[in-house]
Parts: C-alpha cells; structure tokens; sequence
C-alpha cells in the first residue's frame, strides 16, 4: 500500500476506545458536563439571536401564512383562512409552476456549472506565485457588482441583439439573438450572468484548498503518487466539507435567487415570464399585489421543498464527506 | 422610520376604537408568537385605542416626516419649497427623505406596516387606491370642505381624480397628461409629416408603417403599445367605454380581442417592431425608450417625461396627443401627496399640503416637476417664468389638450397595480405570437377575476 | 516543453480572463459616455470621453457628497465584519466540537434559518425592529450580526473547523486545557481560512446589500452607496446613467482593495505536525 498515508484522512479511524476503568468514567462525566455546559455558553449569543430576532418573523411569516394580511390594513384585519392560501396555490395559480419551473431549470443547469467553474478557477489559482492574488481578484470582480444596477445595463449590452455576444458570433458569420428580449433564451443569459459571479464560491474552495495539510502531499510525493492520483486520493477527499458546504449553499442560495433575474429584467420577470423565479413571484405577491399572506404560503412550500432537498443531501453526505473529526 | 419622534406609548397611532373587540391586534400577535422569550418593551407598543383629538397648540414644535421619489433635480426643489414652508413656519421642522421609484413602493409598503408610514408621502393613480383603500392615508375631506387645502381654483376634474369612495384621499401635485414623444429630426430625414392630436389609431398605424417602408426596415413607425394600460383606458375612453366601473372591469371580453388584435394588424403591416424590440422598452423606463435607442419614431409616455427624453439623445423630440379622440383624455394627477392616518400633526400637515399646492411662491420653485401646477393662478405663474424649451412645449401641449378633455374617471382601485402588470404580461402572449387575441383576452379576465376580487 | 506548456496555460488563463472582464470593462467604457450616447451607444467605446461623469457623480446628489456614501458603507461593512466573525466563530466552535443537548437539533434550526426567501421576512422583521425601538437608528443593520443571526457563516466555519483533526483538540485535553483554553489555544489560531473568508464575504456581501439598508436608513445623509446608486435612476423621470456608471466602478474600488488585502491570509497555513508534537 503506497499510499497508506496519504489516504489516511479519507477514511478517519476513530481513537481506539480506553480501557473502562471506574475513575475514567467519572473523570468523563464530569468533562462530558463542564463540556455541555461550554457549548450552551458558546451557543448563547446565537441561540439568545435566535429567540429575540429570528425566530419571531418566520414565525410570523409561518402564521400569516393561513391569513389573508395584506401588508397595510392594520392588523385588526388579519383573518384566519385555513388553508385556503395553499390551496389557491396549487389549483389556481399557473404563475406558481411557470416559476417552479423556471426555478428548477435554471438551478439545474446553472448550480453545478457555476459549481465547475469555481471550483475549476479555485485549483488553477491556488499556487502562491507572484501576482496570483491579482488573478484572484480579477475573477472575483464580476461578483463585486453583486446586484447593481449597472448589471441591467450591462447586460442588455452584452446581450440584446446589438450586444456584444452577437458582435462576436459575427466574427463567425454567425447571426445572433436578440437573445435577452427572447423568451427561449432570456433564462440562459440569467444562467450565463449567475455564472459569470462565480468568486464567493471560488473564495471557500481556494480557503478549503489552504486547509489540506502539506505534509500529506509531502508523503504521497514520497511514495511516488502521480499528481492524478493525489488530486483524487487527497485533494478531493481533504475538501469534500467545503465541497459539500458550497453544494448546499449554492443550492439554497441558487434557488432563492432574486436580485439578478429582477434587475436584469426591470423586476418584471419577462419576457413572458421566461426568468420569473419563484422569488420573483414570491415578491410579486407580497409588494405589488399585497397578498403577503400568500407570499407568506409561498414562501413556506419553498421552506419545505428545500429544506427536503437539504436532508437529503445532508444524508448522502454521509457516504462522501469526509471529515477530519472523525464523525459523520 | 419616518417620525422623528417615536410615540409615546398612551398616543393613539391606530384610530379603530369601533372594530370588534375580538380582532387581532399587534401586541396579541407578538405576545402571542414570541412568547415570553422577547422581552418586548413596553414603550413604542401600540395602543388600540384611544381619544381622537388630542388638543392641540398650533406654536407647539411639530417635527414632520415627508417621503417621495423622484430624481435629484426633483430632490433639490422639494426641499427648497419644504425649507421655504419652515422659514414661514418656525415651530415646524420638517424631515425629507427620498430615493428614486425602484423600492420605493416596496419601502413604502414596509415602514406603514410597522406603523411608521411618513406623515406625508407621494402616490401615483397606481398605488392611491393600495393605500386609501386600505385606510392608510388621512381622509382629507374635511380640510378641503373648510379650504384649509383649498382647491377652489384647480380644475375640477383633477380634485375629483384624488377621490375614492367621496372622500378626498390625496390632492394632485400637478396635472399630466399621456403623450406620444416623437423624433423630429428622424422624421424630417425621412420627409415625414409630424402625427397629430386626433389622428386616429388608424392613421397613426398607417403612417408608421410608411415610416418603417422609407427607412428600409430596421427603424420602425411606433411603439407598439398594447401591453400599456394607460394606452388600452384613452383607447377605451375615446370610444365612450371606460377601465374600471368601481371596483368592477368595464369593458368586454370583445374591446380587449379588439385592442390585441389592432396591434396584431399594425405589425403585421410593419408599423410596429418585433415582440422583442418592443420588450426592451416595456417597462417605460426614460432610458430604454425606442426613441431614445433610436429603433423607433414614437414612444408612448407622459407628457411631463419629455424634457428628460430629451437629455437623452441629441435628436429633437416633439410631442402630441395619444391617437384617438382627446376627449379620451383628463386632467391627470402625476402624482399625489397623501396624508398618513396616523399622523400626530394632521392640521400642520394639511397645511403643508396646502402650501404646496396654492403658494406662489412655492409654485415657481416647485415648476412643472411633478406637472402642471393644480392651482390655475399658480399655473400661470409658473408657465411664464419657464426657460428649458422642452417644459415650454409641455406647457403648450396641456394647454392645446385641455379644452378637449372628457370627464375624469374614478382612480383605479384596489389590486390595480397587479393587474397592470397582467395585462402587460398577457399583451406580451400576443406579441410574441404565443396566444390568439382571444385567448389572451380570456386569460386576462380569468386573472382579473381574482385580482379585483 | 513544460515551459511552452506553462505558456499555453498562462494564455488560456488571460483568454478566460479577457471574457470575464469585458462586461466590467464595457461598464467603465460608458462611465465616460455623454448622457445623449449612453442609452443609443452600446458599444465599449465611448464617442466622446465624458469625464465629467465623474466629478458630477460625486456631488450628484444635493447637499451630500459621494464621499459621505462611502463613508456610511465602510463604517457598516466593517461593523458587520467584526460582528460576523466574532459571533459565528463561538457558535461554530459549539456545533463543530462540543457535546451538548441538543446539538443535533439547533443544528438543524440554524440551517433551516437559512431556507426561508428573505421577501416574507422583510416586514416581520420590521415590526420587530421597531417594537425595540431600533428604528432610525443603524442598530438593526448591526446588532443582529452580533447575535449570530448570519446562519451562513456560523456553516461554514463548521465545515471547516470539522476539517480540523480532532487529535489536536484530544491533545489539548490531556494538557489539561478546557474548552474555552482548546477554543483560544487550538481552534481559534487553526480557524484562519473561515475566519478571512468571513470576512471577505461579510464585508462585500453587506458592500452591495440594497434592501436592508433601503428600508432602515432614514436620510439621505445615512444613505450607503447601493441605496446612493439607485439615486441615479428614476425610471419614471430623470435618470443619468454616466454619473450612476462612474460611481458604480468607483464603488468597486474599496471591495477590490478588500480583497486584495484579504485574500493574501489565505496562505497554506496548517501544518498540522508540528502541533501534534
């Protein structure tokens, strides 16, 4: 086995158990609560945050969820609805699943591209060599516009028909879209933009990467390991927590996308509802058509679906993530 | 966010002593949730009920929120005529806030929730009746029987167009009128004729087309309209028909085919630009109009909008009237200040509404930003002392218009805001070819079922 | 021939690059354009060079200059990166290392925390705010950061402190070191990586935040530069996009420089063996 050592963090062996013996046990117990006491000390300032900012507005949101509030009546108004919210949603809203599905395929193809190409960059930057933090910088600028306005602007330039795209499709003899304005292609461009912001995730796989201990590599090279098999054996292994972090967030953040799709389409989700996110729908029920006790049911059917996607990831994780501390 | 200084705790801020016992109110509904892990303060809570009128000294330091949109040239002149206000009035201090239309409504919408609506803030015919409708804003009735806002010498239509229900719910910052922005150096080139008040849809179609013919075919008549609401109500109205009756859609199923259909025609006749084209300019955005981005002659906007316009291109913009007879036309309100129900000042308040409407002298700082002045005496005013040639033309253009103006309708009501965007949605169906007219105008009526329900 | 493959990389590396940075670098090209050529001229170039975009944008809005935006967004970006590593760093330590009741299922709560679209919450929050009477005040932009109410940092670092072998913690205890000596002594030194990349994210994150700072600010004055920027724009009327572009690209300065400054901690820190000794 050459690579015993290197392979070694991919498959923690636990410390081996101590002999029982009476003292040890009590010795245990006693750090075991002096150690759950810690953590409740550790926790206070996010469970106190919880408690006092938190939980109160989902809670809120949850309740008016099954009222008819409709943001400015006073709240003396707020009736109880039942379910009836709900119900509207999944019989009678065809704007529901033309967002549902909007969301979907724009998460499906634009979280794992986005995934690749920062995680791509993160290993082709991650050698410290000089000016390698200006590379870094560099890509990571398109994010730094985050949700300006000046990405609206930017991006009917890059992609209307007079846009630049198109300017380089005729370099050859190609002639392009009015490809932001066209409903079979306005979601693309959203997906292309998403994309283009790939430096939060990025930054985390380059920190992953800094985390793995050298001497691992130092060993492989030892034993002779192609760099192939390090990547896979090590690399790989060493940052599936920070892979897995990325995966999750980029899914939740992924789905709940809002800020681009309502600049770049002026917040009307066009055209024909082709970059209608479910966000978007969520916004237009609370603030322009002031149901927010729907936007609240809407919200909630988001909550569960996710967080239905989040279990499931958290338990394949078990079978791929490797950490450090020995637990899964 | 708004008043400055935060209630005391046994103020009034809600006026509801006659709603049944049983509601919810807000210390129930935090009590209720937070349970006792909050420790709500006590001071800031909002009472339920209480006395109506406290008495009031009128020298007594009143501070007064104020909250518009607006861009900074609009930022600069209300603040002048605010400041102008409390030189005259010492024991008022008044606290602008602004930002541009873009969240505005959202912020709006958010700050009144929490009970800290401004005491007083600007509306469009859009977001009146969200608000009115939902006792947001100050009945303002009573200050206009006594002229404590007097609104005797505003046109008679443009007060009425700040009322819902018989109550005046807001007074106009100005009168404005839709128009049709032109490009006159393109025409000219083109050897164009300029359109005219009181062509017809027809005519207007026509001579876009030609345009489209001279140009060669990638610059285009007109604007293709049909997914504006304000462009479907004169269109209605020129016809004798009307938008909304109450809370109720007033027209058919047949007008809506009938509209979609026109502008079928206009592109297939070519006076119109492609689906796509058309969606860059949607959202009536100053800067993305197809004049401005020179892909068409005409654009559809507001008569206020083409002094902005013409900042934006070096071409020389011209305007008229909407096709269609102008007694589809009415004295608008460009927007409106409203009152909040909840403010601690309500005759100070009014007041400064007042001032903005009936003072001269606020009148000649204020200009025609938000319009016309309402007040005629103002409006003259105002009209001699302008020098940017493009307000001059708008000037000229509500004076041209306003002899032919038909009676104002009610303000749109409560849920119109969402179904605009609807009909700017289902319009879209028709123009990208993916729904007949009469689907479209089937599903349009299917939705504003349930969004005017 | 590792050299001529060296090249080809470095090459492939700047083509991408180039790619990337043209929308960025079309942004500054207009930032120069007259106000009559910005909305009809999509091209990179400007016509004529418009620098006045510039000094117009500074003083753009009235009685307040830029500087003041820039000023109300370090202050609150920098707030909020101190509040945001202080506070997810100890509950991270919680969640990652220690044994306590009902690990598992607050775990579950701070993810969940994270599910909700932020739409639905903005006017709970509101009146909650402003039951405390935090309203007119930057406190609710701040003190929740404290709290630890940043679900998506307090994560991360978990993941990362996982990645930290626990023999170095079971070697602290045998040297007698309690949880709170194991936190400053092991932990908190081998937490780097998280603790730049939180700051990193806090400071931009909070740079280009909108809503949040749209809803609490009260004035002008306390504007931060993504709520400024929106000045510029008024759909409805006046809108000067030259001004609103050249700010835009001079607000990406200090996130830049940020950057630049932070990213440069994030070096191959851990050798691991050296602590095991």
């Amino acid at each position: 086995m050459a690579l015993t050592t290197a392979s070694r963090p991919a498959l923690p062996v636990p410390a081996p158990a101590p002999p029982p013996a009476r003292g040890r046990r009590k010795k245990n117990y006693a750090s075991r609560r002096s150690e759950g006491l810690a953590g409740y000390v550790f926790l206070s300032p996010w469970l106190i945050g919880l408690m006092a900012i938190t939980a109160f507005p989902m809670l809120l949101s949850l309740y008016l969820s099954f009222t008819n509030y409709d943001v400015l009546s006073s709240w003396e108004f707020v009736e109880w609805v039942g379910f009836d919210n709900y119900k509207k949603i999944f019989t009678l809203d065809p704007t529901f699943w033309q967002s549902v599905r909007v969301t979907l395929t724009f998460g499906l193809i634009a979280i794992p591209l986005k995934l690749a190409a920062s995680l791509g960059v993160a290993l082709l930057l991650n050698k410290e060599r000089r000016g390698v933090g200006l590379f870094r910088g560099m890509f990571y600028l398109p994010s730094l516009l985050g949700g300006s306005v000046a990405l609206a602007l930017v991006w009917v330039a890059m992609f209307n028909r007079e846009g630049a795209f198109n300017a380089g499709l005729s370099l050859f003899g190609i002639e392009g879209n009015n490809w932001i304005n066209d409903p079979d292609w306005a979601l693309s461009t959203l997906m292309v933009l998403t994309i283009w912001q790939f430096g939060a995730p990025m930054v985390i796989f380059l920190a992953g990467l800094k985390q793995v201990p050298t001497e691992l590599y130092e060993a492989a090279q030892v034993d002779g390991a192609s760099k192939t098999r390090q990547f896979f054996h090590i690399t790989l292994p060493m940052l599936s927590p920070v892979i897995f972090f990325n995966l999750l967030l980029e899914t939740i953040n992924g789905f709940q996308g809002f800020t681009s799709a309502f600049v770049i389409s002026n917040g009307t989700g066009g055209p024909l509802g082709s970059t209608k996110l479910y966000t978007l729908h969520i916004y237009d029920k609370a603030f322009t058509d002031f149901q927010m006790g729907y936007a609240s049911a809407l919200a909630w059917i988001f909550l569960a679906a996710i967080g239905l996607i989040t279990i499931v990831f958290f338990s394949t994780g078990k079978f791929w993530v490797h950490y450090s501390d020995g637990e899964n | 966010m708004h008043p400055a200084t935060p209630a005391p705790a046994d103020e009034p801020t809600q006026h509801n002593g006659s709603l049944p016992a049983g509601g919810l109110n807000r210390r129930h509904l935090l009590r209720l949730l937070a349970g006792t892990a909050i420790a709500v303060p006590a001071a800031g809570l909002l009472a339920a009920c209480g006395d109506d009128e406290p008495a009031v000294d009128p020298n007594a330091p009143v501070t007064v929120s104020f909250f518009w949109w607006g861009g900074e040239a609009r930022a600069k002149l209300t603040e002048e005529a605010l400041k102008l206000y409390t030189s005259k009035h010492k024991n008022v201090t008044i606290t602008p806030t602004w930002q541009a239309f873009t969240g505005y409504y959202d912020k709006l919408a958010t700050i009144s929730a929490g009970g800290n609506a401004p005491d007083i803030f600007q509306l469009d015919d859009n977001g009146l009746a969200e608000y009115a409708g939902r006792n947001v804003t100050l009945d303002l009735s009573k200050y206009t029987a006594s002229k404590k806002i007097d609104v005797s010498n505003h046109p008679e239509s443009l007060t009425k167009y700040g009322q819902l229900g018989g109550k005046q719910v807001a007074i106009a910052t100005g009168e404005n009128t839709p128009a049709i922005i032109f490009d006159k150096t393109k025409l000219a080139e083109l050897g164009v004729e300029a359109p005219q008040v009181g062509w017809t849809y027809d005519q207007i179609i026509t001579w876009g087309a030609g345009i489209t013919t001279k140009s060669g075919g990638k610059y285009w008549g007109l604007m293709d309209p049909s997914s504006d609401y304000k462009a479907l109500w004169l269109w209605l109205r020129a016809q004798g028909k009307e938008f909304y009756d109450g809370p109720k859609i007033a027209f058919t199923e047949a007008d809506l085919v009938a509209w979609f259909q026109l502008w079928v025609d206009a592109r297939a006749k070519g006076a119109t630009p492609p689906a796509d084209v058309c969606h860059e300019a949607v959202t009536g955005s100053v800067a993305t109009q197809l004049v401005v981005t020179k892909k068409a002659a005409v654009s559809f906007m507001w008569s206020n909008q083409l002094s902005e316009m013409q900042k934006a291109t070096k071409n020389d913009l011209g305007m008229t009237a909407y096709p269609g007879d102008p007694k589809g036309q009415w004295a608008r309100a460009s927007t409106y200040w409203a009152a909040s129900r909840t403010t601690k000042a309500p005759d100070v308040v009014a007041d400064i509404i007042n001032f903005l409407a009936n003072d001269v002298e606020a009148g000649k700082i204020l200009g025609v930003d938000r319009g016309l002045p309402n007040n005629l005496d103002v409006r003259k005013a105002v009209s001699d002392a302008l020098t940017d040639q493009k307000m001059k033309d708008t000037v000229a253009f509500e004076n041209e218009i306003t002899p032919k103006f038909g009676p104002a309708p009610a303000p749109p009501p409560k849920g119109h805001s969402g179904l605009r965007n609807t009909l700017r949605d289902i319009a879209e169906t028709v123009s990208y070819g993916k729904a007949t007219p009469e689907a479209a105008a089937k599903q349009f009526f299917t939705e504003a079922a349930s969004a005017l329900a | 021939m590792a050299r001529v493959r060296g090249w080809v990389r470095v090459l492939a590396l700047l083509g991408v690059l180039a790619i990337v940075l043209y929308p960025l670098i079309w942004v500054l090209g207009s930032s120069l354009k007259s106000p009559t050529e910005v909305s009809s001229n999509l091209s990179i170039w400007p016509q004529e060079l418009t620098w006045s975009n510039y000094s117009d944008g500074w003083s753009y809005i009235p009685g307040v200059s830029f500087g003041r935006f820039f000023m109300n967004s370090i202050v609150i970006s920098l707030a909020t990166v101190v509040a945001n590593a202080i506070s997810c760093l100890v509950t991270a330590y919680a969640f990652a290392r220690l044994r306590f009741w009902g690990r598992k299922g607050y775990f579950a709560l701070m993810i969940a925390t994270l599910l909700l679209p932020g739409h639905v919450l903005i006017v709970p929050q509101y009146v909650l705010f402003s039951e405390f009477g935090w309203i007119d005040t930057p406190l609710p932009l701040i003190l929740p950061k404290l709290l630890a109410t940043e679900a998506f940092f307090i994560f991360l670092m978990v993941q990362f402190m996982r990645g930290i072998p626990r023999e170095l913690d079971d070697a602290a205890k045998i040297d007698g070191c309690d949880p709170y000596r194991t936190f400053w002594h092991v932990i908190l030194p081998l937490s780097r990586p998280a603790l730049i990349t939180t700051a990193i994210f806090s400071f931009i994150w909070t740079w280009n935040d909108f809503f949040t700072q749209l809803v609490y600010l009260p004035s002008v004055p306390s504007y931060t530069v993504p709520v400024a920027l929106r000045l510029f724009i008024d759909s409805s009327g006046q809108t000067s996009i030259g001004p609103m572009l050249a700010m835009s690209v001079l607000s990406l300065l200090p996130v830049f420089l940020f950057f630049l400054g932070f990213q440069r901690f994030l070096v191959q820190g851990i050798n691991t063996s050296g602590l095991k000794g």
